[in-house]
Order: structure tokens, then C-alpha cells, then sequence
């Protein structure tokens, strides 16, 4: 929303804060200020001039033009607009002077020296129309443009303004300004400049909820046309396009009060009655932007009795658009509610500067005063206009606003800071509150209109204007007084940061991924769709799921970091996102971990690498050899048992994978439950052992097994046969080749053997290295001794 | 004549010690000189031959003159052994430059580890650090924030629907929500995590990033204590002392609700490009909670009040290391997440 610090200046008469301060005032007090421009520096330089002589130049499009600027002598630019003529009044803009960032200067311009220049309406800012030079009307050459002066405009960032239907028009501002400088603010509506008597026109609220309130007003013997070049000026400021007089004091109202007001030509429309009513359906309405709309029954219209005319509080019709043959409008000043102005704009993806602040919840007190602002305004602009008969108000009865008890302790309490009474009186006069007081350090605090639709309504928003505006920075930061105590322990949090600290020292780099997920990357990764939450609105067409995996993100890792690194280690943790199958439906965040080892000249020793780094995560843990998954490679997948439970999978990507991304060598990958995980890890009972106080006797054994019996079920055999006395059992090596035949391989262990309460004698340990072996014998295996 | 004998095997037994040029050469004359059957050995033989009275001069100079050559020899002996050492040492001379093998560290990502210290910071205060799902269902997201359906609030955040009827979160304040309703007041907590708004992405736009809620509850929590308190956190967090102002924010949850804004660091409040020329960066949304949030939180506003406030993790992860596109955050990309 854009201000003009000279409309502010005129609402706030005496203002003399300058428009850098004011703009830092209104941050700190009131509402975001995104800038700070000057407009219309040019106006303090810009006279009218008569235009003498108009003569031809050789290429045919300038012309050589005298004109009489109020000086001694007649001075000559160079013009090219179509409707220079001799003796028009035009605006010069002498040399020297910037305009629309540029220096206008004495320029040769086919061999003619220009002084200055004349100017268009849009060159100077003040309406859009660039279609020739500005005609002025009834003045002498020299003298400055009339009410046109150097302004700035402060421009405040919509979003502060969403619970402030007031700060949508320049008085609510203005009030702001008054406040914080201690000026006194000027309203600009005089309510006795409203006609009285019977209105000519008929109102039927048809859906008063719909439509607080609804005033018209009708006007006869109307001209349409330009509006004065100040009028005309402000709205361009302020960001509205210049239109005709009559529209142009609409808007004027709009961006000052802020009431969104509606002419309709009188002529036009059907009967003698305005119906406020919701949309029939298969209604139609040709709207002012030249779009037509298909209305929804939700939508609130305003109709003739014939046919809508406009949608309400967003948009008027064509059919009842004044025109230049206008000469009896119905002015419309109205108040919707906020919620359904916002439903239909919505609805119909149109944003109106209309629909914005309805959609705010505006005061209703406003639809009269509106009215007779605009009857002050239209006196001025239109010369002639005439009131018919008395206004037409149909109003329902509101809720007033109930006063709100303010004990001064509690604004104390609340900000931290000592206020003193008398200046919270103050603070919340001036902003329009309604202060009594009704016992003592008690205020009874009534909101004004224009803050009572949403804003104000708690003992705690009065709090807030307090203390904005003694400003925030009065206030001493002071130490909370709290009891000290201990948070209770988020145990999963620290299990997570373990585990990232200890990937992390094993190589690998954390990397984050979307959340989402879309159909062909579950689809590779074996998830059905169908137990994945879909998203609605998705962002791009590339993420419509929610992950139920985290593989398709870190697979995609792989794939782009191939081009950069040979080998490189990644990981992941985060929420998968599932959703159960029906009837439940319900939907799980499972806390997972993710990690590849990816290397261009992968081979089978990767695997074991992860696996090592498995080992060091969880300590015991066992691979157990699985059925592949489809993503899997078929001879390199295990599931992952720790403590007693499955906590995840580790696997070589399935070449093929890799291969259809054009992406060489091998990824072994793995995915871990942490949730799992972390209560395994937690649930330990964990106790010391003594080390052993008597020696152990040692010696070596070699299994020799079929190729692909898993050399775990060999070493649970052998230390169940060796029962309660092993003291170590380890893995030597595994040896396949000559001379043991093919399709076999040997094992070689080293055992320690001992008791905990003495030491074993040698035939002791001997029988049952021979238990062993003859174990080992009968249970199909061949030893090596 | 014994005694002349002695001087003479001291002079000569040095002079050989001295000019021996092995171990082995250095040892012939030790037997020579102090063996069993050495020139002292015999000597010491006729020194116990002689009188008693004459054998008390005598006796100090054998002694004298045997530990004098035990000495050298034992010196020169070290020396030997030293040079030896030295010389095998020599030869062991390795290449220090040369890199090492092995598996290097591999890194947390930036945003992990701003939030790590950040966890830290917030315990050491006090304060508990809960986690809400990232499927949030609306009541949760909006309406015990005090964002009713049809509160144009919900118009400033673009939320990502779901096709059961629920919502991606698109603030870390409902965990507030579930903060409230599993431990009740007094309350300190934190609630870091991803967030998602529906917006195109671009340089400074990402549709998931990552917040840090904080809540206190207490008798009496205010407006000077939040100040206290955002601005001994941001002078932990960036590591000196912190310049803050607030000025009045909207958002539906807080009341009063504040924008703080941060001295800009770059420039020290002068004005640069960072902070638009202002001296100040908008850093986090934050106010007192709003009573309708306490009550819908079955926490009574007359008996408890405090404050709540919003830390971008993402934005502060960016002012920390100077990152200048926000996707690179989540882009995967090993030649970025390398580096921290």
C-alpha cells in the first residue's frame, strides 16, 4: 500500500516530521515501510506556457515550436507530439530539471536547439495518458500547475497490514501520525453535507449477513470527464489509475477512508430497486475488466431486477458502467462481509483494490461517510452535480463493541516497563479509543469503529498500542525469574546427533533431500503409491508424494555427484512419511538413516566397508542374508539384526539401476530404522565383565564348507560345540582354491580356550578341542587339524 | 717407580682410547690397560706386595688413575654407540610431505550444525527440545494457533494439502500446540525442524526449509524478558554482543506481536547492500503468546503468560557462511556440503 506523505500532511494539518523520519516512525510504531520515494520533484520547476508557433522540421515528425513560458522572451523546443497547436496552453519543463530519472537539458535536435520540453500527463506523473501533450485550462503562461507539488510516497508492506482495515486508506494512517508526533488529526468527512429526505431508489438486503450494511446515494445532472490534474496526480502517487471525475473520487474515497465505493449509471439500470443478493445459478456477469464471470450461488451480487451489476465488493459490471453520455449515477457505499468478499475473489482469481480491503473487514460506520465525502469531492471535480433526494441506508443491527476493563498493573506487567496511567489515557485517545475510568489504576476501554471489526477485542491487544507506541525500545531487557530446572531429556535427539558425529568421522557428508517424492521414483524403489500421501498442491510435477523412502533422494545423490567424484560417501537422516493401508489410514513419520558408498571401480570389498561401518554403529550387529528387493542386488542384500530385531537392510544397488542413469561402477547403500535403532540402543542393561584372571590356551581350526554357506552358521556351530568355556573366537581366513576341490572353501579359526576360576589343564582343553572337531565331523563338515 | 708406572699407563691408555677407531679397537686397549690380566692388573698385584706405610699415597693414584680410565673408555664407548644410532637413523629418513591413505572425515550439513549449537545453547538454558510430525492436521497448524479457516493469515502462507485431508506444517508452532498439551506450564522448549510452504523456488524461495520454534510459559512473562532473552541468545549465537530493536508485527499467534530486527553485522548499522542500506536485518518473528493460544491449549492466560518466537535456521545457516542460494541447501550437491 502506497502513501502520499502530502495526504497525510493535509490529514494531519501542522505535520513537520519529514518523510524519512516519518517513514522510520511508522516501522517502529505502526507497520513495515518497504520505502521511501519522491514523486513529482519536477513540479516546483514546471510552468504553464503558451504555445506561439508551431513550424516543420525536415524528417517530419518533430516540429519547431515558440512558446511563451511567463519570461522575457519567448523560448523554443523541439516537440513531437501530435497535438501541439498554436495558442494551446502546455506544461514546460525547463532545462535543468529531472524527470523520470532523467536530466532534461538543452538538447540540438535536428539542428534546433531545445530548451526544456514540453510534456505529456504521463511524463509528469500525473495520469497514464501519453498520447499527446498535457492541455491546461484557464491559466497564465508562467504561472506553476495548480496543486501539483513535490511529494513522497512511503510504501508500507501489505502483510503488516492484514489485521488493520484502517491502515488501508490514507486517514487510518494519518491517525498513526497524529499519534506518534502528537499532532492532531483532521477528519475529512463533514456528515452534515449528507442530504436528508426520502431516497429515490429502493435497497433489499436479501443476505444480511452477507451485507452489513448498504447506502447509495443518486446524483443527477452529471458530467463525465477528466478530473482535475491534482486528482488526478494523488490517485497515480498512490498507485490508481486516473480515470473520469466520478471514478476517480471513488477511488480517491477508497485509498483515503478506505470505503471501496460503486458508481452505476441510473439510466441503466432495470427498476427502481437494488438487490443485494447471492447469484442464481448459471448467472453471468460482464465485469468492468472486459472478463465475464460464471457466478457461483456463494457469490454476493448486486443486482437490478433484472440481472446482477456487480459482484459485490469486488467488481462492477459493464452493462451499468458510466460512460461519457452519463448524467444520473447511483453511488454505491457499502460494507460486505470480510470473509465472503475474500471467498468470491478467491473463487474467481480476482484481486480488486476493492476486494483487498473488504476482505479486511472494513468499518461500517464508513458507507455514509463515504457518501458524504464523495458529495464534497464530486462538487468540486464534477461543477453542476446535483444530490436527488435523501440517502438510501438499509443497515442491520451490529454488535457494538464491548468495553474492555484495562487495569494499568497488568499493561505494567505485561510489557515489562512502568507506564504511567495519564499516558496510557493518552496513547489510546489518541488513537480513537473511547478511555474511562471505572475504578481506580482501572480503565473501561471502548474500540473505535474502525479498529472493532477484528482487531481489537482483548485487554492484551490494547497492551500492544500501548506499547507500541511508547516504543520498544524504551523498554530495559530484564532476566526472566524462573525457577531453574533441568528439561527433560530428549533422548532421540542425542541418539541422532551420535549417529550423524559418527558417520560423519567414517566419511561420509550429510546431505538433505525434499520431502517429496514422485511416482516413478517410488515405483523403482518397490513402493506402491497407493501407501504414500499424495500431495495436492504439489510445487512441480516432479514431487507429488511424500517420501516413504529416503532411497529415491539419495539415489539421486548418486547419480548427480557422479560427475564429480570417483567415489564419495553420503548420507541421510530423516521422516519417512507412510501412509497405512485402509481402513486405518493412518499416517506414520518413522525416523530413518540412510548412507551409500558409492566407487567407480566398485567391487565386492564396498560391501564389507559398509558393513564395517555398520559394525561400528551398532556393536554385535549381524547381517542376515535376504530375499533382494527389487532395487537390490540379487546376490548382495542382507537385513541388518541388532539385538534381536530387524533395524534395516544393506545392499548393492542393483546394477541395472545404475546403469539406466548411465552411472559406472557400484553403490552399496544402507537404511536403518533409527526409531528402532535408538531403542534398541537404549534398552541395554549393560554390565562389566572382569577380565579373565587365568591364562587361556590357544589353537587354530579350518572348517571346510560348501562355497556359499554363510560362514556365520560355521561359527555358531563351533562355538556351540565349544560351550561355556570359549574365551575368543576368531575369524582368521577364508581360503577357496587348490587343492580343495571346487565349489568349497576353508575357514580358519583361532580359538582361546579357559575357565573363569582357574586354569584349564591341557587335557582339559584337549577334550574339547576333540568334542569340536568330532562335532564339527558328524555335523557333515571336513576339518582341516 | 710405581707411581711412574701408573702416570705412564694413564698417558698411554688415553692416547689409545682417544685414537681407537672402532668399538673393537677401543676394547683391545680397555683389556690392555683393565683386564683381568692388564697392565693395572698387575701393577695392583705389586701394589699389594708393598708396606703398608708406602701403600697409602700409592693406593689414591691406582684408584685415581683406574676410574679416570674407566671413564673414557665408557665415554668413548657412548660415543661409538651414538654414532651408530645415528648413522642407522640417517637412513630411515621418510618423505613427511607425502599424503596419507585412508578414509577423511565427511561433514554435517550446515543447517545440522547451526541447529546443533543452537540446541545446545537453548538446553543449557533451561529449555526442552520437542518435535511435532512434519504431517500436521489443521487444527494444530491453524486454528489453536488462533488462525481460524477463515482468517486471511492463512491467505500468507501458501500450505502444501494432502490427500488425506491434512497439511504439511508450514511453521514449527504447532509443536508449540503439542508442547502446551503434553507438559503444560511452566513451559521452556524448543521445536526445531522442516517446514514447507507452497512457493516457487529460487535463489532466496525454497518450498522446504527448516525453523526453530521456542516457547516460555511462566506467572508472569514479558515483553522486557523477551527482549532479555532474544538478545542474549543472538549475541550467543553470533558471538558478540548482539544489537536488537522490535517493532510491532502481525501475526495471529502473539499478541503483542513483534518483528526483531538485528543490527546488521556486515556494517555495523551504517548501512550496506545486506541490510538494504537500513543498519538493520529482519531476523525473527516473535511476541507474547496470544491468550486464545493459551486457552485452546487448556492453559488459563489470567494465570500464565509467555512469550514465543521463530528462528529461521535456514536463514541463519545462510548469514552464518555467507551462502547466497538457498537451494544449495538441499541440492545434494557433495562439491557444497564438502566444504562444511
Amino acid at each position: 500500500m502506497k502513501f502520499s506523505y502530502n495526504w497525510i500532511a493535509e490529514l494531519v494539518p501542522g505535520l513537520s516530521t519529514s518523510p524519512s523520519d516519518l517513514q522510520r516512525l511508522i516501522t517502529m510504531k505502526t507497520a513495515e515501510c518497504e520505502g521511501i520515494e519522491p514523486v513529482g520533484a519536477h513540479f516546483k520547476a514546471v510552468v504553464a506556457a503558451r504555445v506561439l508557433t508551431v513550424g516543420p522540421l525536415p524528417k517530419g515528425k518533430n516540429q519547431r515550436v515558440t512558446i511563451d513560458a511567463g519570461i522575457d522572451r519567448p523560448i523554443t523546443v523541439v516537440c513531437g507530439a501530435p497535438n501541439v497547436h498554436s495558442g494551446m496552453m502546455a506544461a514546460w519543463v525547463p532545462p535543468g530539471v529531472w524527470l523520470n530519472g532523467k536530466e532534461i537539458g538543452k538538447a540540438i535536435i535536428e539542428g534546433v536547439e531545445s530548451e526544456g520540453m514540453l510534456a505529456s500527463a504521463a511524463e509528469l506523473g500525473i495520469s497514464r495518458d501519453q498520447s499527446g501533450l498535457l492541455e491546461l485550462k484557464s491559466v497564465e503562461p508562467g504561472a506553476p500547475l495548480e496543486r501539483l507539488a513535490p511529494d513522497w510516497v512511503i510504501e508500507i508492506d501489505n502483510k503488516s497490514l492484514t489485521h488493520r482495515p484502517d491502515l488501508w486508506g490514507h486517514l487510518g494512517m494519518a491517525r498513526e501520525v497524529a499519534a506518534i508526533t502528537g499532532g492532531a488529526l483532521s477528519d475529512p468527512v463533514k456528515l452534515d453535507a449528507l442530504p436528508s429526505g426520502d431516497p429515490p431508489i429502493s435497497l433489499q438486503i436479501v443476505k444480511p449477513v452477507l451485507c452489513p450494511r448498504y447506502s447509495a446515494l443518486v446524483l443527477e445532472n452529471v458530467r463525465v470527464g477528466p478530473s482535475p490534474l491534482w486528482l488526478q496526480a494523488r490517485l497515480e502517487s498512490v498507485g490508481l489509475n486516473p480515470i473520469n471525475n466520478v471514478v476517480d473520487v471513488t477511488n480517491y474515497i477508497l485509498a483515503e477512508l478506505p470505503q471501496p465505493m460503486h458508481a452505476f449509471d441510473a439510466d441503466e439500470l432495470v427498476g427502481g430497486r437494488i438487490l443485494v443478493r447471492t447469484a442464481i445459478p448459471g448467472e453471468r456477469l460482464a465485469a468492468l475488466n472486459g472478463e465475464s464471470y460464471d457466478l457461483d450461488p456463494a457469490d454476493l451480487v448486486i443486482a437490478d431486477e433484472a440481472s446482477p451489476i456487480a459482484l459485490a465488493g469486488v467488481i462492477g459490471g459493464s452493462a451499468s458502467a458510466i460512460s461519457e453520455e452519463t448524467t444520473r449515477i447511483v453511488l454505491e457505499s457499502a460494507n460486505f462481509l470480510a470473509s465472503s468478499v475474500r471467498h468470491t475473489s478467491a473463487r474467481h482469481k480476482l484481486r480488486t483494490d476493492a476486494s483487498i480491503r473488504f476482505e479486511k473487514a472494513l468499518d461500517p460506520e464508513n458507507t455514509v461517510r463515504g457518501l458524504a465525502r464523495a458529495i464534497e469531492l464530486l462538487e468540486q471535480v464534477c461543477p453542476g452535480i446535483r444530490v436527488v433526494g435523501g440517502v438510501a441506508d438499509e443497515t442491520f443491527p451490529r454488535l457494538l463493541p464491548d468495553p474492555i476493563p484495562l487495569p494499568v498493573p497488568l499493561v505494567v506487567k505485561k510489557l515489562g516497563t512502568p507506564v504511567s496511567a495519564e499516558r496510557i489515557r493518552g496513547i489510546l485517545s489518541a488513537l480513537g479509543f473511547d478511555v474511562q475510568i471505572t475504578a481506580p489504576n482501572v480503565f473501561s476501554v471502548t474500540a473505535p469503529s474502525w479498529r472493532a471489526t477484528k482487531d481489537i477485542s482483548l485487554a492484551d491487544d490494547l497492551v500492544e498500542e500501548v506499547g507500541r507506541m511508547v516504543g520498544y525500545g524504551e523498554i530495559t531487557p530484564a532476566a526472566p525469574l524462573v525457577g531453574a530446572t533441568v528439561p527433560p531429556a530428549n533422548p532421540m535427539r542425542a541418539y541422532l546427533r551420535q549417529v550423524r558425529a559418527q558417520l560423519a568421522a567414517q566419511g561420509f557428508t550429510e546431505t538433505y533431500n525434499y520431502s517429496f517424492v514422485n511416482q516413478a521414483d517410488l515405483l523403482r524403489f518397490g513402493i506402491d503409491p497407493e501407501l504414500c500421501l499424495a500431495v495436492l498442491n504439489p510445487v512441480a510435477s516432479e514431487w507429488t508424494h511424500m517420501r516413504a523412502s529416503l532411497l529415491p533422494g539419495l539415489f539421486n545423490n548418486i547419480v548427480a555427484n557422479v560427475r564429480n567424484y570417483n567415489e564419495f560417501r553420503l548420507f541421510e537422516i530423516g521422516h519417512e512419511v507412510h501412509l497405512a493401508p485402509r481402513p486405518s489410514n493412518e499416517v506414520s513419520e518413522p525416523m530413518h538413516g540412510v548412507a551409500a558408498l558409492y566407487s567407480a571401480q566398485g567391487d565386492e570389498r564396498d560391501f564389507f566397508e559398509l558393513k564395517r561401518v555398520v559394525e561400528c554403529l551398532f556393536a554385535g550387529v549381524r547381517l542376515v542374508a535376504a530375499e533382494a528387493k527389487i532395487y537390490e542386488h540379487p546376490m548382495r542384500s542382507a537385513e541388518i539384526e541388532w539385538r534381536g530385531s530387524k533395524i534395516g537392510r544393506l545392499f548393492e544397488i542393483h546394477p541395472k539401476l545404475l546403469e539406466q542413469e548411465g552411472v559406472p561402477g557400484r553403490a552399496v547403500l544402507f537404511d536403518i530404522d533409527l526409531d528402532k535403532a535408538q531403542q534398541l540402543a537404549a534398552d541395554r542393561g549393560f554390565h562389566y565383565r572382569p577380565p579373565r584372571k587365568y591364562p587361556t590356551s590357544g589353537f587354530d581350526l579350518s572348517v571346510i564348507a560348501g562355497m556359499r554357506l554363510p560362514v556365520s552358521r560355521i561359527q555358531d556351530e563351533l562355538a556351540s560345540l565349544a560351550g561355556p568355556d570359549l574365551a575368543l573366537l576368531d575369524f582368521v581366513r577364508q581360503y577357496a582354491g587348490p587343492p580343495l576341490p571346487e565349489g568349497s572353501k576353508s575357514v580358519s579359526y583361532h580359538l582361546e580356550i579357559g575357565a573363569l576360576d582357574r586354569t584349564m589343564t591341557a587335557e582339559e582343553v584337549s577334550v574339547i578341542r576333540n568334542r569340536m572337531i568330532q562335532g564339527m565331523r558328524d555335523a557333515g563338515y571336513e576339518l582341516r587339524v | 717407580m710405581l707411581d711412574e708406572q701408573l702416570e705412564e699407563l694413564r698417558r698411554a691408555t688415553l692416547a689409545g682410547f682417544a685414537s681407537a677407531g672402532s668399538l673393537e679397537e677401543l676394547e683391545e686397549e680397555r683389556v690392555q690397560a683393565l683386564g683381568r690380566k692388564g697392565t693395572l692388573a698387575q701393577i695392583s698385584k705389586e701394589f699389594g706386595m708393598m708396606p703398608a706405610a708406602d701403600r697409602a699415597a700409592l693406593g689414591k693414584l691406582l684408584n685415581a688413575v683406574k676410574q679416570d680410565l674407566e671413564t673414557a673408555y665408557e665415554d668413548k664407548k657412548r660415543r661409538f654407540a651414538q654414532s651408530e644410532l645415528e648413522e642407522r637413523l640417517a637412513k630411515e629418513w621418510i618423505d613427511v610431505t607425502l599424503p596419507a591413505a585412508g578414509i577423511r572425515p565427511g561433514s554435517l550439513h550446515p543447517v545440522t550444525q547451526v541447529q546443533n549449537e543452537i540446541e545446545d545453547l537453548f538446553t543449557s538454558l533451561g529449555f526442552a527440545i520437542l518435535d511435532g510430525p512434519e504431517v500436521e492436521t489443521e487444527e494444530h497448524n491453524f486454528d489453536a494457533l488462533n488462525i481460524p479457516p477463515s482468517h486471511p493469515a492463512r491467505d500468507m502462507q501458501d500450505t502444501f494439502w494432502l490427500s488425506n485431508g491434512h497439511l504439511l506444517r508450514t511453521h514449527t508452532s504447532p509443536v508449540q500446540v503439542r508442547g502446551m498439551r503434553q507438559l503444560g506450564p511452566p513451559l521452556r522448549m524448543i521445536a526445531p525442524g522442516r517446514v514447507f510452504r507452497n512457493e516457487e523456488v529460487d535463489a532466496s524461495h525454497e518450498h522446504t526449509f527448516y525453523q526453530l520454534e521456542g516457547m516460555m510459559i511462566d506467572r508472569e512473562v514479558s515483553v522486557a524478558n523477551l527482549i532479555y532473552f532474544m538478545k542474549t541468545l543472538l549475541s550467543s549465537i553470533f558471538q558478540r554482543e548482539a544489537t536488537i530493536r522490535l517493532r510491532p508485527g502481525y501475526f495471529p499467534f502473539v499478541e503483542p506481536g513483534f518483528e526483531l530486527d538485528i543490527q546488521c553485522l556486515i556494517c555495523g548499522g551504517v548501512g550496506c547492500p545486506v541490510c538494504k542500506h537500513s543498519g538493520w536485518v529482519e531476523l525473527l518473528p516473535c511476541g507474547l503468546v496470544h491468550p486464545n493460544v493459551l486457552r485452546l491449549s487448556d492453559i488459563d492466560p489470567d494465570q500464565w503468560s509467555g512469550f514465543a518466537f521463530g528462528l529461521g535456521l535456514t536463514r541463519l545457516a545462510m548469514m552464518r557462511y555467507g551462502i547466497d542460494d538457498i537451494r544449495q541447501l538441499q541440492g545434494g550437491d557433495l562439491r557444497f556440503l564438502n566444504q562444511f
